[in-house]
């Protein structure tokens, strides 16, 4: 079990981070998530895993749910 | 690892949510369990390990709030209310006290010492005194005259009229010395000490209202708790833990064992007990299984529940509760103050008559000056000194000595309905009976009862279902605990089956074991048919295939209950119970608690539009009650008392919290609340009724300037000692 912290941008009230919590809870292999919000600015995204997450697919989520992954 | 509890302050929430991303941001730091409250601003923190506050406040700051560390010492002795309002205590009654001892004493008077009683009087009746005059022309705008404008009013004038005589007549004279005769004409009166003490006094009482009022909030904090905000979400086979919030519906969710059901949904695998009693009121958990349908607030009281949320958020039974709650509360009128209702008739009526007196005097005399002074001097002494002092010193005496039985009063518009409460609606669980089932009787067939009791706990052992609790606990209070049961196998919502020795024991729903072939002996029968008829949950047991006894399980009445009713009847309040629960098992707790009227089963709507009914048929209502099934009716209530260990939102509805579980410590709530509104009236009697005894002497032309420091004194002394008698109340 492992925690990666992921900054994350567009989030600007709890309704995006319930949005964005639920688009990694989907993401395989995630077993946790909360998120530390910082509103119009660059927000932490906590995921916990059991193996190492998938980047990519965690991306590709986050940006479906209309919102960015910042590397 | 260390095991620490911390306690922040926190600055910057401005709602709810803001409460929530500060949980979320210290529920991130590791080892840490959090609990912000928005209305207390305070954050409670438990933390396992090395954190320590700074990695706390850093959090919080990330955030975009404020926090800083509590420490000990400013929980237990209460941080200063308002600065500024302290400000205007300290500095006006610093002031005030040398104004008092030279206007009194004329050993103390100088040369000039009236110039100095000016200077020192004019910022307490200026800065000091600035938020009476405020509400006061604020009221004049409306036409309204409250405390404020006889306050505001009398030291204003006494200020005045005082400066006049300084600067206009022979008063400011340096050299002059005040008499102080107490009856007849003092052509040098001065009234600097009355305008100094007045406002000194009232700020004092405004000071130790705030304070009851804080000291009230503080002890409700303490028994608040929030609820757990996190949801586990299956997720393709994947157990993934989430803010609550993101559930949709649709979503399926794990409920592990002791959690909170996070939305309304329905049972998809799985079987459990589901402990609704703080939602619906219905005391014993309900066995729950695939398609039942939960309601989210309640509590997981056995396995684990993979469920399907069919409601969230807005849409779910717990919202729509509080927003009923939410409509009641805002349809409840704020009661006046009793000092403003007596304000309302007494300040136009001196006005009257200081008016009338000066034109009386200025027809019969033609002195303007002395008409004046007629008319000064009656504005002047019918502002009563211990005003302001007669409702918070009766309110402090009152709430402390309720805070030491467990009896928090919120303000003192609570009093006044507990004066003229007719009906009070008690509710049934948590509130008559205990909330917890318990093992009231066992019948057998050939074996003792102690080897039923023995048998059916040592097979239910394991599991977690309220009832078998109910038989454990039973065996241990009979000391008939011994080692569990082999080989038990547990067949959910029907029972459990294990091996003592050569022994088969099964212990479960009798319809459970009449389906397999047990023969019911016809005693047992009857007892069964008589326990369901009056309510009582059923425990069969059986021995390889005979049944040999059964035990009878239900929630029972407290102990105070009973003692509870009659005090309450004697105080002339007639009881009715509601209960969620079904009409036998309510009559049953009735009869024997003594209450004739009965409403079973209600729904919390049903409760709510009870409490309506009988206020609209003009009965004063008090309601008691614990769950979030009450609250609506607790809001809705005249007066709403909520029993300790209730949940957060009917403490939030409620007028008067009981601590205690002991019920009778509800009618000592109503007593105590009756004995401190009677303590606020006899203060007020006496505040107002030293200076209105004055007021003839006044419009006689005959007021010497000592008779306002005397009518001070007295309503002052009074009104201490009167309210410090609160302090030797009884509890039964």
């Amino acid at each position: 079990m492992s925690t990666t912290d992921f900054g994350v941008t567009g989030l600007t009230c709890n309704h995006c981070v319930m949005t964005v919590s639920r688009a990694a809870a989907l993401v395989p292999g995630v077993t946790g998530v909360s998120i530390d919000l910082v509103a119009n600015g660059q927000s932490t995204l906590h995921v916990e895993s059991d193996t190492v997450v998938d980047t990519a697919a965690l991306e590709k989520a986050i940006d479906d749910a209309g919102y960015e992954l910042v590397h | 690892m260390p095991s620490t509890h911390v306690d922040l302050a926190l600055e910057g929430m401005t709602c709810a949510t803001c409460a929530g991303r500060i949980e979320g941001a210290l529920a991130t730091v590791p080892g840490v369990t959090a609990t912000v409250n928005f209305a207390t601003e305070r954050a409670s923190i438990d933390i396992d390990g090395v954190t320590d506050a700074t990695d706390l406040i850093a959090a919080i700051t990330k955030v975009g709030y404020g926090a800083r560390v509590i420490d000990r010492d400013e929980r237990e002795t209460e941080p200063p209310v308002d600065p500024v309002l302290t400000a205007r205590v300290v500095v006006s009654l610093g002031l005030a006290v040398p104004v008092l001892l030279v206007s009194m004493f004329p050993e103390l008077q100088f040369d000039g010492f009236q110039w100095l009683a000016a200077a020192l009087t004019t910022p307490v009746v200026t800065w000091a005194a600035w938020p009476f005059h405020r509400a006061a022309i604020r009221n004049a705008r409306h036409g309204a005259t409250t405390m404020d404008t006889l306050v505001s009013l009398g030291v204003a004038v006494a200020y005045l009229w005082s400066m006049y005589a300084l600067f206009f007549t022979m008063a400011g004279v340096i050299g002059m010395r005040m008499e102080m005769p107490l009856f007849g004409y003092a052509p040098h009166a001065l009234y600097f000490e009355s305008a100094a003490v007045v406002t000194a006094f009232v700020l004092l009482g405004r000071l130790l209202e705030t304070r009851s009022k804080r000291s009230a909030r503080e002890s409700l904090t303490a028994l608040l708790n929030t609820a757990a905000k996190s949801a586990v979400l299956l997720v393709d086979g994947r157990e993934v833990s989430v803010p609550a919030g993101a559930v949709q519906t649709g979503d399926v969710v794990v409920v592990l064992p002791g959690g909170i059901v996070p939305a309304d949904g329905t049972v998809i695998e799985g079987a459990s007990a589901i402990d609704a009693s703080a939602v619906t009121g219905e005391s014993v958990p309900v066995p729950v299984g695939p398609g039942s349908k939960l309601i989210g607030g309640t509590v997981n009281a056995g396995g684990r529940l993979v469920i399907r949320a069919t409601a969230v958020g807005a849409e779910t039974e717990l919202a729509r509760l509080t927003r009923m709650v939410e409509e009641a509360q805002a349809g409840k009128a704020p009661i006046q103050k009793l000092v403003d209702r007596i304000s309302r008739v007494f300040v136009p009526l001196v006005v009257a008559l200081a008016i009338g007196g000066g034109i009386l005097w200025f027809s019969a005399t033609l002195d303007v000056t002395r008409s004046i002074s007629v008319a000064v001097t009656t504005l002047v002494i019918a502002c009563p000194c211990a005003l302001g002092l007669a409702t918070p010193m009766a309110l402090l005496a009152g709430t402390g000595r309720g805070a030491r039985s467990g009896i928090i009063i919120r303000g003192t518009d609570v009093l006044e309905s507990t004066r003229r409460v007719t009906t009070i609606i008690l509710d049934k669980t948590g509130t008559l009976t205990s909330g917890h089932p318990t093992v009231v009787d066992v019948a057998v067939d050939g074996v003792s009862p102690d080897t039923v009791v023995s048998s059916a706990a040592r097979v239910e052992m394991g599991t977690d279902h309220p009832l078998a609790r109910a038989v454990v606990a039973e065996a241990t209070t009979r000391e008939l605990m011994a080692e569990t049961a082999k080989d038990v196998t547990v067949e959910p919502g029907r029972g459990v089956t294990g091996s003592l020795g050569s022994l088969r024991v099964r212990a479960g729903s009798l319809e459970w074991l009449v389906e397999s072939g047990t023969a019911v002996p016809s005693a047992l029968a009857v007892a069964a048919s008589t326990w369901v008829a009056a309510g009582r949950s059923i425990v069969a047991v059986a021995h390889d295939d005979r049944l040999v006894g059964i035990i009878a399980v239900s929630d029972v009445v407290k102990p105070s209950a009973i003692e509870a009713i009659r005090a309450l009847t004697k105080l002339g309040i007639r009881p009715i119970m509601a209960s969620g629960d079904a009409r036998a098992v309510a009559d049953l707790v009735a009869r024997e608690v003594g209450i004739a009227e009965v409403h079973a089963p209600f729904s919390p709507s049903d409760k709510r539009d009870l409490v309506a009914r009988l206020r609209s048929e003009g009965h004063v209502v008090a309601m008691v009650g614990d769950g979030i099934n009450d609250a609506a009716a607790l809001a809705e209530a005249d007066l709403g008392i909520a029993m300790g260990h209730g949940t957060d939102v009917a403490i939030e509805s409620s007028d008067i919290v009981v601590v205690s579980r002991d019920l009778r410590r509800v009618s000592d709530a109503i007593r105590l609340a009756r004995a401190t509104l009677g303590t606020i009236r006899g203060n007020l009697v006496w505040a107002f009724g030293y200076n209105a005894l004055a007021i003839p002497i006044a419009l006689a032309g005959l007021m010497g300037p000592a008779i306002a420091g005397i009518a001070m004194a007295l309503s002052s002394v009074f009104v201490v000692a009167n309210s410090a008698r609160l302090s030797a109340f009884r509890t039964s």
